[in-house]
C-alpha cells in the first residue's frame, strides 16, 4: 500500500515535470517560429542573421543566453564578437522579444540544439530556387499586395500599412516603410521569404501572430518584391503634401457644409435684437 | 382619482414694487458661488419687455416647453431623433449674451488711483474671465423701460396687439409698465423633467417642488432648452444644471423661502394645493381657450370628504390635508378666480399663478386742476386699461381675455365696495351693482380685501408639515453636515460623477 501510494505520487510529479516540460519546448518552437525564423536558420545558411546550427560550439550558453535576452547591452558592452555579429549581419539589430525570460532563452537554446542533431531541420527555411518567376506570380503577388487576394490566414493587406512603386495617388499605407526596395535591402529572395514567413518587428509581429502567411503568398509576394525592385520607381503612392491640402480641404468642406445643412440654428437672441437697431 | 398634494403660490402683481429685494435675498442665500454669479433663480421683469434671459418666452426661438402634435404632447426642443443629432450640444439655449456677462467692479483704483486730473472710477470686470469688460447687458437692462426701446418694443407678448395699441403703449402719456417676478413654476407636467437624459430631475412627491440631483446631473442641458420660462441654469463651474429649489431647507422647517420671506409689497402667497394627478395629460392636451379652466378643475377642493379619502389613500398626512384647508393660493386660484396661471399655452401646467395688475387710473391736466380722463371720476373701465387686456391675456390667461377681464373687474369691485365702506364717495348702490357684475359676493370682497392688504405672515404663508422624519433616510446624518454645506443635500455640488 505504502509503495504503491509512493510510486502514485512519484507517477503523478513525473507526469507534471514532463507535461511541464512539454509545454515549454511547445513555446519554445511557437517562439521560435513566430520570433526568429525570420532572419535565422537552422541548417539553412545565413540570412540576415546567422545559421544557428551547433551555435553552442561558437560560443558557450551563458553568453548566448544574455545575447538573447540583450542583445544591444552586449554590443555596447564591447564584446568583440557580438559587434562582429552585427557588421556581419549589415548592422540590422536583433530584436528583442517581448516578455522574454531567461528561462524561455534556455529553451529556445534547448531547441536549437535539439535541432541542429537533425538531418534537415524544419527551420531550415525556404528556398525558392535562382529560376526567374513567372509573369503569373507577379501578377498574383501584386493581387496579394493591393488586397485584390485575401491571404488564406486572415492577415492584412501589405497595402493597408505599405506602399510601393507606381501606385495610383492615395493608395498605399505610410505607417510601414516604403516595400519597393526591399528585395534589395533584405538582400535577395531567400532573406525576403523568410522574413515573410514571420515577420518580427514589433509592429507586424502582432498583426501576423497567429496569421501567418502560407508559402503559396510568400513566392509570389517574393517575386512581385522582385519584379518591383527591378521595374519600379521608389515614389510610391501619396505624395504627403497632396496629403495634407486634401485633408484640409475636405475639413473646411465639412465645416461648409455644416453650416450650410444648420444655418436655421440658434445664434443668440439679444445680440440680433440690438444689432439690427444699431 | 389620483390625489397628491402641491405647495403652490400666487404674486399679487398689482402689489409688486419692482424693487428686486426677492432677487437679491436669494442671490445671498443660494447663487453666491462661483459658476452661479449669472443665474437669477428669482428675477424681476419689468413688462413690457424682453426678460431675463432676452424674450425667453419666444418659443419659436428657444423652443420651450411642449406642443400638440397629432394629438400627443411633445417636447419642442428635444426629441428620439433630434437627441441623437444634437447630442454634442444642445444648440436651443440662451447663450451668455442672452443672459448677461456676469461682473463686479474694480473698486481699489477708487483708493490707489494716482493723483490726477479727473476722478478714479472702478471699471467693471467680469467675473467669468476676470477682465476689464465693457457691459452691454445685464438680467434687468430693461428695468423701468430703461436700457433702450429696444427691449420692451420686442416683448413677445406685444404680438396679441394690433398696431394701433402698440403705438399707444408708447406713446408718451399712456406709457405703462409693471413688474413681473418669476421663479421656477414647478410645473405639474414638467418638461425640463421629461427632457432630462440622466433622469436627474424629479418633482418631490410629497410636495411637487422640482429639483435637480446633483450627483445624477451629466450637464447635457436639455432642460435648460426645454424649459420654456428658462428657468433651470447651467453651472460653469461644477458642470452641472441647477434651479430654484422653492427654499424646500427653510420649508421644511417652516419657514417661508426666502424670496417671499424678503418681499416688501407682500405681494407673495404660498399655500398647499391639492390636485388630481390622474388629469395631468387630459389638461395639457386641452386647446388654448380651454386649458386655464382645466387647469383650475383639476385642483380639488380640500374639504370635499371624497377629495379626502383619496387623498388619505394616497398617503397624504392629515395635516397637510387641513393645511390646504386654509391654503391662501386655493382661494386666489379655485375660490376667487383673480389668480392665472403664466404662459399656459407652453402646457407645463406651471403652479405659480399670478394676480394680473390694474393699470394706473388715467388723468389728465387743465391748467391747475387735474382731472380723471374715465367716466365715472374713479376708476377707468377695464377694457380702457393702459395694459391692453390682450397684452395680460397673451401672459397669464393663455390668451383668454375674458379670464384677465374677470379677474380685473373683480379687483375693481372690491376697490369701489372699500371705497364706499371707507371714504364714502361711493354710493351703495353703486358698490354694489360693481359686486354684483363682478360675480363678487360681499364676504368674498371682504376676504379679498383682507387677504389683499391686511394680511400677516401667517396668512400668506401658509407652509404644509413637511414630514421629513419619515424621509430621514434620504439625509443619512443630517447632523454631521450641519451649517457646512448650503445648496446640495450632504455634499456641496462639485464637478464629476
Amino acid at each position: 500500500m505504502k509503495t504503491a501510494c509512493r510510486f502514485g505520487v512519484v507517477l503523478g510529479l513525473a507526469v507534471l515535470i514532463l507535461g511541464a516540460r512539454v509545454t515549454v519546448a511547445q513555446e519554445a518552437v511557437e517562439t521560435f517560429r513566430q520570433s526568429c525564423i525570420s532572419c535565422h536558420t537552422i541548417g539553412g545558411g545565413r540570412l540576415v542573421g546567422p545559421d544557428l546550427k551547433n551555435v553552442e560550439e561558437r560560443q558557450d550558453r551563458e553568453w548566448l543566453a544574455s545575447f538573447i535576452l540583450d542583445p544591444l547591452g552586449v554590443i555596447n558592452s564591447g564584446d568583440p564578437y557580438a559587434v562582429k555579429l552585427r557588421e556581419e549581419a549589415g548592422g540590422a539589430l536583433m530584436t528583442t522579444i517581448p516578455g522574454m525570460s531567461r528561462s524561455q532563452a534556455e529553451a529556445l537554446l534547448d531547441l536549437i540544439a535539439a535541432e541542429s542533431l537533425l538531418e534537415t531541420s524544419e527551420f531550415a527555411g525556404l528556398d525558392l530556387g535562382d529560376e526567374p518567376f513567372t509573369a503569373l506570380d507577379i501578377e498574383r503577388g501584386e493581387e496579394i499586395f493591393m488586397g485584390r487576394r485575401k491571404l488564406a490566414n486572415g492577415g492584412p493587406a501589405c497595402l493597408s500599412c505599405h506602399t510601393v512603386g507606381g501606385l495610383p495617388e492615395l493608395s498605399g499605407g505610410t505607417l510601414g516603410p516604403d516595400l519597393s526596395r526591399v528585395f534589395e535591402r533584405l538582400q535577395g529572395r531567400k532573406n525576403l521569404a523568410s522574413w515573410l514567413l514571420a515577420p518580427a518587428t514589433e509592429t507586424m509581429r502582432p498583426v501576423f501572430a497567429g496569421r501567418a502567411m502560407t508559402q503559396d503568398e510568400i513566392v509570389p509576394l517574393v517575386a512581385f518584391f522582385e519584379d518591383a525592385a527591378q521595374q519600379r520607381s521608389e515614389d510610391g503612392g501619396t505624395s504627403r503634401l497632396l496629403f495634407l491640402l486634401l485633408g484640409l480641404g475636405g475639413a473646411a468642406f465639412g465645416f461648409l457644409l455644416a453650416d450650410g445643412i444648420w444655418r436655421g440654428r440658434f445664434r443668440g437672441v439679444r445680440q440680433e435684437l440690438v444689432g439690427n437697431r444699431r | 382619482m389620483d390625489v397628491r398634494s402641491q405647495v403652490s403660490m400666487v404674486f399679487h402683481l398689482d402689489k409688486c414694487i419692482g424693487c428686486h429685494t426677492c432677487s437679491i435675498a436669494c442671490k445671498n442665500v443660494w447663487t453666491d458661488r462661483q459658476g452661479t454669479e449669472y443665474m437669477w433663480w428669482n428675477n424681476v421683469e419689468t413688462k413690457p419687455g424682453t426678460g431675463f434671459p432676452t424674450a425667453w418666452e419666444d418659443q419659436e426661438k428657444y423652443q420651450g416647453g411642449w406642443e400638440l402634435k397629432k394629438g400627443e404632447l411633445k417636447l419642442k426642443s428635444t426629441g428620439p431623433a433630434k437627441v441623437m443629432a444634437n447630442i454634442f450640444h444642445n444648440p436651443h439655449q440662451p447663450s451668455m449674451d442672452d443672459y448677461y456677462e456676469p461682473w463686479t467692479y474694480d473698486y481699489e483704483t477708487l483708493f490707489d488711483a494716482p493723483e490726477g486730473d479727473d476722478q478714479p472710477v472702478a471699471r467693471p470686470v467680469s467675473r467669468v474671465t476676470g477682465e476689464y469688460m465693457e457691459v452691454e447687458a445685464g438680467p434687468n437692462w430693461d428695468d423701468d423701460l430703461g436700457g433702450s426701446e429696444i427691449y420692451a418694443a420686442n416683448d413677445p407678448n406685444l404680438d396679441a396687439l394690433t398696431e394701433e395699441q402698440r403705438q399707444q403703449l408708447s406713446a408718451v402719456e399712456r406709457l405703462v409698465m409693471f413688474y413681473f417676478p418669476r421663479i421656477c413654476n414647478h410645473c405639474l407636467n414638467p418638461s425640463c423633467v421629461a427632457s432630462c437624459p440622466s433622469g436627474a430631475l424629479y418633482k418631490r412627491g410629497e410636495d411637487g417642488i422640482v429639483l435637480i440631483d446633483q450627483k445624477r446631473c451629466r450637464a447635457w442641458r436639455s432642460c435648460i432648452a426645454a424649459c420654456p420660462y428658462k428657468k433651470t441654469y447651467y453651472n460653469w463651474q461644477t458642470g452641472k444644471s441647477e434651479k430654484c429649489i422653492l427654499c424646500y431647507p427653510r420649508l421644511e422647517t417652516g419657514q417661508a423661502p426666502a424670496c417671499f420671506h424678503s418681499c416688501v409689497g407682500r405681494i407673495r402667497y404660498l399655500g398647499v394645493l391639492l390636485y388630481d394627478a390622474e388629469r395631468i395629460e387630459e389638461v395639457a392636451k386641452l386647446p388654448d381657450d380651454e386649458i386655464v379652466e382645466g387647469q383650475r378643475s383639476m385642483i380639488l377642493d380640500p374639504r370635499d370628504p371624497e377629495v379626502v379619502a383619496a387623498a388619505k389613500a394616497n398617503g397624504i398626512p392629515d395635516d397637510v390635508i387641513e393645511s390646504a384647508c386654509k391654503s391662501p393660493v386655493y382661494r386666489f386660484v379655485k375660490e376667487w378666480k383673480i389668480a392665472l396661471p403664466p404662459h399656459l399655452e407652453f402646457r407645463t401646467l406651471p403652479m405659480l399663478f399670478y394676480v394680473p395688475p390694474m393699470s394706473p387710473v388715467m388723468a389728465g391736466k387743465d391748467g391747475d386742476s387735474v382731472y380723471h380722463l374715465t367716466d365715472n371720476n374713479l376708476f377707468h373701465d377695464i377694457d380702457q386699461s393702459r395694459v391692453p387686456i390682450s397684452y395680460l391675456a397673451k401672459l397669464l390667461g393663455a390668451g383668454n381675455e375674458g379670464l384677465v377681464r374677470y379677474a380685473l373687474r373683480k379687483q375693481k369691485a372690491v376697490r369701489l365696495y372699500r371705497r364706499a365702506l371707507t371714504v364714502g364717495d361711493v354710493d351703495d348702490a353703486s358698490a354694489a351693482r360693481a359686486l354684483r357684475e363682478a360675480d363678487c359676493t360681499v364676504e368674498e370682497a371682504e376676504a379679498i380685501y383682507r387677504l389683499t392688504t391686511l394680511c400677516t405672515f401667517d396668512d400668506r404663508f401658509v407652509i404644509p408639515p413637511m414630514h421629513r422624519e419619515e424621509a430621514i433616510q434620504m439625509i443619512e446624518e443630517p447632523h454631521g453636515h450641519r451649517q457646512s454645506v448650503g445648496f446640495g443635500f450632504t455634499a456641496g455640488p462639485k464637478r464629476g460623477l
